[in-house]
């Protein structure tokens, strides 16, 4: 039933690649197959009206139906069927359908028909699958227990009427599904059926959406809807997830069954569950543990070596939790490999940290924060991510353990992300903070939300020194530290360069955005492979032509480099979505210049105050002698901008885009003038 | 370059198994390993390197019944990101663009592997032989994507692996040595065992490693080997020169002919031949050419008006060489088939190239002298006829010859304008065919002043400092035939949003557009294009005063050569010009307190010239600029940098405005 929730999710960046990258193999491997006739189902759907759409929709969905149908024994077996009608050249990607299996699922058949405006209808039988890794995962192809089915539907034109039906037998880790009725296109009627064995029993949650009731008939339950409308992706929104409508479905056997849970407590025991042969360690893990632990004298100096070796040392396959399964690889198949999955690597990390006596949970998350919510109803379709709780022990205490909650019963726990190779343990990634996740502790499950950490520990603090010379040149140097996500960013642009020119790339884009011509005539990183350390630059140009004249003025841009301003709201389509931020940030920024001799400032630029709830920027430029200051401070406040401060915040770019472009006039003058605006 | 050997006696096959026979030996164990390299940080040949390869091996045969070849690499770890090479592709599928260059990597499977990663203490780690391959279950793909990845690999380890790599029958006819690889090579042996049955030539034409004496062949066995050492890795760049240019291979090439010719002119001109009666095959029946031809030209005065009738109707038939590839279902249940010109003319639809022949048959037909010329795109290849590779002449047009005029047709583009040739068919060679093999032609290149980008803008300044304002935007030459070719698939909505987006990230700050006038999609006249544009705070407060950048559409500008340096050389598409004419009316009482000076760079391939005036309250900028580059030596990189420099720095100078009421800056 995992798969189910993958498998046609054409919007997903991965899958438009895997469509690209597929194209011509699935052209030519479409065997002719003699005259074809579409199912009735998906002609009756052919001539039903298409739902109300405008004229950005690519396609329309004219009919959907999942049918799932649970045996005795457990196992599911699931049908469902797509028509679609493409009304835009961009539909055509719809043509490519996707289905995931892995171990416990079995792709039974997978069909795909065209109804062309003219002509006979096509048909793409089970024959023309292709079968491949996961499209557009790094490392992807390392993982042999998950896999899709792919087929490319003949004459996915415009115009053209599209159709697929797959079938997928499983012998599930839960009972449960999650009918996801609202797409990004338009959908006429969509169905979803629930036939399960005479005295089980279904609870059904609704999300985003009105509480729809099911007809039934016997123990087979459905519920349909009809015109539901797109749900148009936005750039910042929340999760899909946390805004389309959605139902979450449990089976439940007579009883109950240990595939079954209903609250966040037994979809914790659930997954203790599986992970219950998981952790066993191995002599060459303990082995590991010892070599990493050698000559260190503290829980914590062992607890951070551990850590980054399931950081550094075990390559991360980036496949989401869910599609990949719940059920990590064992210890021993990990640390073997040096790959896996998050989950893998939360697992590896339990097991070499409980060779030292410290014990850790796995948490599952969602790295998109909102997508889940306590008070959503326990599902596995919410995550999409794991990392790891470390119960601290006691006396381990430092000021670098940030990322740390209270637990009334297990005490301090620190959250740590092994996947993430530059997040400094003691930190949590800034997409991951103030965000809920499931804590399986030994008692079961329980969400918990996520520390967020101070906002300077996110962020940039930049220093320059800079001359100005009479022709308007500029020298200038800095000193630049990073933190949080903005260092692990570079760390990540510098550990990806292949030649030592490269290593320059980051810094000369910096200044390449800033000034219009440059040369660096000095770069060096600090802390770039000590990533318990703040991440730093220092680097030094020198910019002809930086100040430019207008008569005799000379007009200098105070704010020498970096950006904050945004043209996200600068759009003629209304926006529809709230805006999230990334996580907690506060940046600084502190510019001095030197005039030149025999000029003096005539003009500075106001102050910007500019103080929402969701984020802050204040601005200055002062002088003092011949020398200009400009300071200034950006700092996220609010992790989610809703609708109504959507005005705001487009006032507050803008201001910030005007702050960041204003000017200070200089003029001829006695050289030894000294003045001081403000 | 070029070295030709003659074909196999029927012994030499069996002489060089024989001679083989020790090398291939020695692939059972590995090479010995010194102890500088497996304590090696870092090597001053490949500074910054995450990674080398020490030694590549490639051996190969072309003359077994299994044709294969076998490859050893060792490459050494430097840093973190060099762990990614433990990955490692050893076939790669056929690109869905189709690109020839990775269409040799084509195999059938491989067997044989072996790898191992060894620690900096020596220490060795054998790969486990897990492999995994992306593959269609029923074997009907032509995609063979298989991957392992070594083990337990860190930054200080070397890596090694061994493979026989299968090759496909077909792909004898692209055997080569790839010298070239994303990495600092150190040293490099090839050898290949020809086929015995065909005749052979092979050349290097991105040259050879500085050193790197040519391969040579064994008398005795016919056994062609070379050794290489410090090949300089080929990293990617913008503007860069066609990788096909730019990697260096040994290429082999086999013929099927009876003898093989060395001399350039004679292969070219048998090759102008037969590509000549394959001209004439495809006109077929002269009538029915007659018949279309009349009827296409009718009312037609001048030859001139022949040639352009005749264009417009060869340019309304279908070019099944563009649109949205076709699923075999399709192109099954397609039973009508073009294969010469009066199946074109019956259907009404052709492939590009059967449209070029076309137009020269009813050209022809129509009493114009007309000859199909075959030409080397330069999207992929910088012509060299010297190794005589027909698969450089990779494009076909027509040349018309109108009196002493010429005038070069690409029928196949389908928004060419007459007279114009999409870019990568200009500034480069061709060969005019004709019944005694051709002659060679130069493809002119359009000037500059032929493909513009125009923009007129009419803006209001807002007492906030806002821009508001319509702007018509023309393309012409190959920058609309680009346009029109880019989004000719997708329809008026996405078409609409391009345009927009083109407009809004040539804006240096956030802007809202919104088109009001389609231009023409499916012409190939210039394209017009309206819009409405508001850019919120263009005008900035400088205390007193309000601050307006001269500088409106100038972000492509702003991203050309910012890096410092530069490893191959710059390599534009074609010369454009582009034209910026903007004119913003100040608000009432609002006055230009100054100005920067008009401003001017003329370096001859390229210019520009900025003019900014005040009018009463309206201030008026134009800015041209021009470029007519085609291919900069890198040695010269520095000056190309400086001049767009020169370019982004003027863009960045502002008029000093003067608010209505000394005190009242402009505020958000």
């Amino acid at each position: 039933m995992n798969s189910k929730l993958f498998c046609r999710s054409a919007s997903s960046t991965a899958v438009r690649m895997g469509t690209l990258l597929l194209g011509a193999c699935l052209f030519t491997s479409a065997a002719f197959a003699g005259k074809a006739q579409a199912p009735e189902w998906v002609h009756s759907a052919a001539t039903q009206p298409m739902p109300a759409h405008d004229d950005k929709v690519d396609a329309v969905v004219l009919y959907s139906s999942e049918e799932m149908t649970v045996d005795s024994s457990s196992h599911t077996h699931g049908v469902v069927r797509q028509v679609l009608k493409i009304l835009r050249p961009d539909g055509r990607e719809h043509g490519v359908v996707y289905v995931p299996y892995g171990k416990s699922s079995k792709v039974v058949h997978l069909r795909g028909w065209c109804i062309p405006a003219s002509g006979d209808d096509y048909e793409v039988k089970d024959k023309d699958w292709l079968d491949i890794a996961p499209p557009g995962v790094r490392y992807g192809e390392l993982v042999n227990d998950l896999r899709y089915k792919v087929i490319s539907i003949p004459a996915a034109e415009v115009g053209n009427v599209i159709a697929f039906e797959y079938e997928v037998e499983e012998d599930p880790l839960v009972l449960q599904d999650t009918w996801s009725p609202q797409l990004q296109d338009p959908v006429r009627e969509t169905h979803y059926r629930l036939n399960l064995p005479p005295s089980w029993e279904y609870k059904a949650t609704w999300s985003n959406g009105p509480d729809v009731k099911p007809t039934a008939s016997g123990n087979s339950y459905e519920w349909v809807l009809h015109d539901v409308p797109a749900l148009n992706i936005e750039q910042h929104m929340p999760p899909f997830r946390a805004v389309a409508t959605h139902m979450v479905v449990s089976m439940i056997a007579p009883g109950g069954s240990e595939k079954t849970f209903n609250s966040w407590e037994q979809m914790g025991n659930w997954y203790n569950r599986l992970l219950a042969d998981r952790l066993s360690s191995t002599p060459e893990i303990d082995a590991q543990v010892a070599s990493l632990t050698a000559g260190k004298t503290t829980q914590l100096a062992k607890m951070q070596a551990l850590a980054r070796f399931a950081q550094a040392d075990v390559r991360y396959v980036a496949i989401e939790l869910g599609i990949g399964g719940w059920q990590p690889h064992a210890a021993s198949e990990v640390f073997k490999n040096r790959f896996g999955d998050c989950k893998d690597k939360a697992t590896l990390l339990r097991t070499m940290l409980k060779q030292i006596g410290v014990e850790s949970y796995h948490v599952s998350v969602n790295v998109r924060r909102g997508a889940a919510d306590p008070k959503m109803q326990a599902s596995v379709g919410i995550f999409n991510h794991v990392i790891t709780a470390i119960r601290l022990p006691a006396g381990v205490d430092d000021v670098s353990l940030f990322a740390i909650y209270n637990h009334p019963k297990l005490g301090r726990l620190l959250f740590f992300d092994p996947t993430n190779e530059f997040v400094p343990f003691g930190e949590l990634p800034d997409y991951e903070q103030a965000s809920y996740g499931l804590l399986t502790g030994p008692d079961g499950g329980e969400m918990v939300q996520l520390p967020r950490e101070p906002s300077s520990l996110n962020g940039i603090r930049r220093t320059a020194k800079a001359t100005l010379d009479a022709t308007g040149g500029l020298k200038a140097t800095f000193d630049e530290l990073r933190f949080g996500s903005r260092a692990a960013e570079q760390r990540d642009v510098l550990q990806s360069a292949d030649r030592r020119e490269d290593r320059t790339k980051a810094v000369e884009n910096l200044l390449s955005h800033s000034f219009s011509a440059y040369t660096l005539t000095y770069m060096a990183s600090v802390n770039a492979a000590d990533v318990s350390q703040p991440f730093g630059y220092k680097y030094s140009a020198t910019v002809p032509n930086y100040a430019k004249y207008a008569g005799d003025l000379l007009l200098v841009r105070p704010r020498l480099v970096g950006s904050r301003s945004s043209a996200l709201l600068e759009d003629k389509e209304p926006r529809k979505q709230p805006v999230v931020f990334e996580g907690p940030e506060l940046d600084n920024d502190v510019f001095e210049i030197t005039i030149p001799p025999g000029y003096v400032v005539d003009d500075v630029p106001p102050p910007m105050d500019a103080d929402f709830p969701f984020a802050s920027y204040h601005s200055k430029t002062t002088v003092e002698g011949n020398v200009i200051r400009y300071q200034r401070s950006f700092e996220v406040k609010d992790l989610r901008v809703d609708m109504n401060q959507m005005d705001d915040l487009k006032k507050f770019y803008r201001m910030i885009a005007s702050d960041e472009r204003s000017t200070a006039v200089l003029k001829p003058g006695a050289s030894s003038a000294a003045s001081t605006l403000h | 370059m070029v070295r030709l050997i003659s074909p196999r006696m029927i012994l030499a096959p069996l002489l060089s198994v024989l001679l083989l026979a020790p090398a291939a030996r020695a692939f059972d164990g590995w090479l010995p390993l010194s102890q500088d390299d497996l304590t090696m940080k870092a090597t001053d040949k490949a500074p910054g390197a995450s990674a080398i390869i020490l030694y590549k091996q490639v051996d190969r045969d072309d003359d077994s019944g299994a044709r294969h070849e076998h490859v050893y690499k060792r490459i050494k770890i430097l840093t973190e990101e060099g762990r990614k090479y433990a990955t490692v592709d050893v076939v790669f599928g056929v690109r869905s663009d189709g690109k020839e260059a990775e269409a040799r990597h084509i195999s059938t499977s491989f067997s044989g592997l072996k790898g191992r990663t060894i620690h900096p203490d020596g220490a060795i780690v054998e790969f486990d032989g897990s492999v995994f391959d992306q593959k269609n279950e029923s074997d009907k793909t032509s995609v063979k994507d298989r991957r392992f990845s070594l083990n337990d690999v860190h930054a200080g380890d070397i890596i090694e692996y061994q493979v026989n790599v299968d090759l496909d029958d077909r792909y004898i006819f692209s055997s080569h040595w790839t010298l070239s690889e994303p990495l600092y090579v150190r040293e490099a042996k090839f050898s290949l065992k020809p086929n015995h049955r065909l005749l052979l030539r092979w050349s290097w034409p991105a040259g050879l490693p500085a050193g790197t004496q040519p391969p040579v062949e064994e008398r005795l066995t016919g056994l062609i080997h070379m050794e290489a050492h410090d090949i300089p890795a080929l990293p990617r760049e913008d503007f860069m020169p066609p990788l096909n240019t730019l990697e260096m291979r040994v290429v082999f090439s086999y013929t099927l002919d009876r003898s093989v010719e060395t001399d350039p002119v004679k292969f070219w001109r048998a090759w102008g031949k037969k590509e000549y009666g394959l001209f004439e095959s495809f006109l077929g029946s002269r009538g029915e050419l007659q018949s279309a031809a009349q009827k296409a030209t009718a009312g037609a005065a001048t030859d001139d008006q022949k040639a352009r009738k005749l264009y417009d109707f060869v340019l309304s038939l279908e070019n099944t060489s563009l649109g949205p590839q076709r699923s075999r279902q399709e192109l099954e249940r397609d039973k009508a088939k073009t294969e010469n010109a009066g199946d074109v003319l019956r259907q009404g639809r052709g492939s590009s190239q059967q449209l070029n022949w076309l137009y020269c048959g009813l050209a022809r037909a129509s009493g114009l002298d007309a000859t199909p010329v075959m030409v080397s795109a330069r999207d992929l290849y910088i012509f060299a006829p010297q190794l005589m590779d027909p698969h450089q002449l990779n494009g076909d047009l027509v040349q018309l010859k109108l009196g002493k005029d010429a005038v070069w047709l690409d029928l196949g583009a389908k928004f060419a304008p007459y007279g114009i040739l999409p870019w990568e068919k200009t500034a480069t060679r061709g060969m005019a065919l004709d019944r005694d093999g051709g002659t060679w032609v130069d493809l002119p290149i359009a000037a500059s002043a032929d493909n513009t980008i125009e923009t007129k803008a009419e803006f209001q300044l807002q007492e906030n400092g806002t821009l508001q304002g319509t702007l018509t935007i023309t393309y012409t030459g190959v920058e609309a035939m680009i346009r029109r070719e880019g989004r000719h698939e997708q329809d008026d909505t996405a078409r609409k949003k391009f345009l927009e987006e083109q407009v809004r990230n040539s804006i240096p700050v956030g802007a809202t557009v919104d088109l009001t006038r389609q231009p023409d999609w499916k012409g190939t006249g210039p394209m017009v294009a309206k819009f409405n544009v508001s850019i919120a705070g263009w005008v900035t407060p400088a205390g007193r005063r309000a601050v307006c950048p001269v500088g409106f559409f100038t972000v492509s500008e702003k991203e050309m050569f910012t890096r410092t340096t530069r490893f191959h050389n710059i390599y534009f598409h074609f010369p454009y010009r582009k034209l910026d004419d903007v004119k913003i009316e100040l608000p009432a009482g609002w006055s230009v307190a100054s100005l920067p000076a008009a401003w001017e760079k003329d370096a001859k391939a390229a210019a520009i010239i900025v003019h900014i005036e005040a009018n009463g309250n309206q201030l008026h900028v134009t800015r041209v600029l021009r470029n007519d580059l085609l291919t900069v030596e890198v040695k010269n990189y520095a000056s190309l940098r400086q001049f767009f420099s020169l370019v982004r720095t003027g863009d960045e100078l502002q008029a000093v405005l003067q608010p209505a009421g000394a005190t009242s800056p402009p505020q958000q």
